[in-house]
């Protein structure tokens, strides 16, 4: 299998605090990893400095491009790191609230669009076309995410369920190859976590490759082909589901949740 | 369900038509003296003014104290331009904005970095910067003394033969020109918010973090935003170098900034339409103060005690303004109920 990003002896350090040390693992195209660990591993932070939005202390992260090419992420603005086809969505919910659902998604074209303001104002064919195209790919990601028949509401009026599906919405409308989840499970029922194991898969059927940070036992186990653990900032454990809940370092980590991980 | 929409959709067209019906019949009724026009046209001129601020705060909900700045600016570019070199206003027009929207990105690229208060802050000495370069340059500006003697707009067909118009003071030439500033205008920024630059800007609004991880690059949008706003702040601003024929320094104090920002306030931050309104009701305001005060021997200037007052009224009832946008209305709403989101993170840089 061909790694898509490697990230290697990846180190961030908020002034005295180490949130990350020396972490380094693969993610291989077209899998589901899982991203675990008790809370403060610096899970949310490796996404950060992944994103573009942390700068790394030290360490390399190689995004491996269409074209074959390698790029080094590690440092780069957030905005370029979407162009490259790495999206993500938020552990707490970052929606554009006042904006209608079909807009949110819509924001998620910008990537991969280029008319301005001459083209707005002018109407030119070209920005015609382009606000065509906008307009459908969103529907279509949409329809994908099952959202359908909620176009034009305002954002935060949705549901929560919903909120966590057009966050995704949003960021598979960056065309991504990579997307990265925190914690899309937090707060959902046993029903909206089933349909969104389901919507995952059906990401990763499309070949998005996932990286998936979840405290949410059941899906991890559900959709993730592998999983890595870190700890304290550092790589604790890598390996399938069943042997990770079943790896006394990881149980030890854990402490007493770590009983129900076992289980 | 979508029948009542389009109904109201019906409603608030034929609503703005009759509007503009209104307006372009206004001069040539019998009752129509030259002090409604004049007021008119300064209903206008603020509308203008609002509309192009409104890009700012409105669309990208930073806060800019120094919007005066470019309508001085835009406006001693027009008296300069016609005063030294005698050039045409419709070839000054453009010149004016686009030297705006220059001064908009020298400001805008280096202190846009900044959030919140501190961009504030910035933009209001920038204003006063403008003033005082304004008032200190003499040999440019005449400083102190005023700009006088600048030619009013005129329509020159004297190139083929035919006559030369001059549209000067409380004429109904000068108040279809600016009208037509207002509907030019009104075309940029309906056209520009329904457009991926519009939607980038509101995204900007709604959550920066979000919106940089969309791909929207922050400091770009921004400074265009800055750009474009302070184009239409300095188109105004040459406006009213040709009808008032004078200019001076204290045209353009900082309470201009303050006055123009209430009316977006006022009409619903983001609504072109609030805007509208929100200019409207404090022009008007402020002639109905211009005869009331004295009357009841208050000096001109409690005036601006008003303009307080009204704000003050506006955050307490309506915080999202007379017409607001409806999402922001819903957000205003949700807000008081739920905890606000954290800042935006600032980016280390």
């Amino acid at each position: 299998m061909k790694p898509i990003l490697e990230i290697k002896e990846l180190s961030k350090n908020f002034g005295g605090v180490t949130a990350l040390s020396k972490v380094s693992f693969s993610i291989y195209e077209g899998e589901i990893l899982g991203l675990i660990g008790p809370n403060g591993a610096g899970k949310t932070t490796l996404f950060n400095c992944v994103a573009g939005v942390d700068k790394p202390t030290s360490g390399r992260i190689t995004f491996h491009a269409r074209n074959g090419g390698e790029v080094s992420v590690g440092g780069k603005k957030p905005e370029h790191v979407t162009a490259l086809g790495i999206a993500r969505t938020f552990q707490n919910i970052r929606l554009f609230d006042a904006l209608s659902v079909l807009d949110n998604v819509k924001i998620g074209r910008h990537c991969r669009t280029k008319s301005n303001f001459f083209g707005a104002v002018l109407r030119t064919g070209f920005q015609r076309r382009e606000e065509r195209e906008i307009e459908e790919s969103s529907r279509e990601v949409l329809a994908f995410t099952g959202l359908t028949d909620r176009y034009e509401e305002v954002a935060s009026a949705l549901p929560y369920g919903d909120q966590r599906r057009l966050e995704i919405a949003r960021a598979l409308a960056t065309e991504p190859r990579l997307l990265m989840l925190d914690e899309p499970a937090a707060g959902m029922n046993p029903q909206e976590s089933k349909d969104l194991m389901n919507l995952i898969l059906r990401i990763r059927n499309k070949g998005v490759t996932v990286l998936l940070i979840e405290h949410d036992m059941k899906v991890v186990m559900g959709i993730c082909e592998r999983v890595v653990v870190i700890n304290h900032g550092s790589w604790l454990a890598e390996a399938g589901p069943h042997e990770v809940a079943k790896d006394p370092k990881v149980i030890e980590a854990y402490l007493g949740s770590g009983a129900a991980v076992a289980s | 369900m979508v029948e009542t929409g389009r109904r109201k959709f019906d409603k608030s067209a034929s609503l703005k038509l009759a509007a503009l019906a209104v307006a372009l019949v206004l001069p040539i009724l019998p009752f129509t003296s030259e002090y409604l026009i004049h007021v008119c046209i300064l209903i206008f001129l603020y509308m203008v003014l609002a509309l192009g601020l409104n890009v700012v705060p409105g669309f990208n909900g930073l806060l800019d104290l120094g919007y005066v700045g470019f309508y001085g600016i835009g406006a001693y570019t027009a008296g300069l331009l016609t005063v030294n070199f005698g050039l045409s206003y419709w070839l000054i027009m453009p010149l004016a904005a686009i030297n705006g929207a220059i001064w908009g990105v020298l400001l805008g690229a280096p202190t846009l970095r900044l959030t919140g208060d501190y961009f504030a802050i910035v933009t209001f000495g920038f204003s006063e910067l403008v003033v005082l370069v304004i008032t200190n340059e003499i040999w440019l500006t005449r400083g102190p003394l005023g700009l006088p003697g600048i030619e009013p707009v005129s329509i020159d067909f004297s190139w083929f033969g035919g006559p030369v118009w001059y549209l000067e003071g409380d004429t109904p030439g000068v108040y279809y020109l600016i009208l037509a500033m207002v509907l030019l205008t009104l075309f940029v920024m309906t056209r520009v918010q329904n457009s991926r630059l519009g939607r980038a800007w509101f995204a900007i609004r709604d959550d920066e973090l979000a919106a940089v991880s969309c791909g929207v690059n922050l400091l770009r949008y921004k400074v265009i935003a800055f750009a474009i706003s302070a184009a239409f702040g300095a188109l105004g601003g040459s406006f009213y170098a040709r009808w008032v024929s004078v200019l001076s320094p204290t045209d353009f104090a900082f309470w201009e900034s303050f006055l123009v920002l209430c009316m977006i306030v006022l009409g619903g931050l983001g609504n072109i339409w609030g805007v509208l309104i929100g200019a409207t009701a404090l022009v008007s305001l402020g002639e109905i103060l211009r005869v009331v005060l004295p009357l009841v021997g208050l000096p001109m200037n409690v005036r601006f005690l008003f303009y307080g007052l009204i704000m003050v009224l506006t955050m307490r009832l309506r915080p999202a303004g007379l017409l607001p946008i409806p999402a922001v209305a819903e957000r205003m709403r949700i807000v008081g109920a739920r905890r606000k989101k954290p800042v935006a993170k600032v980016f280390n840089k």
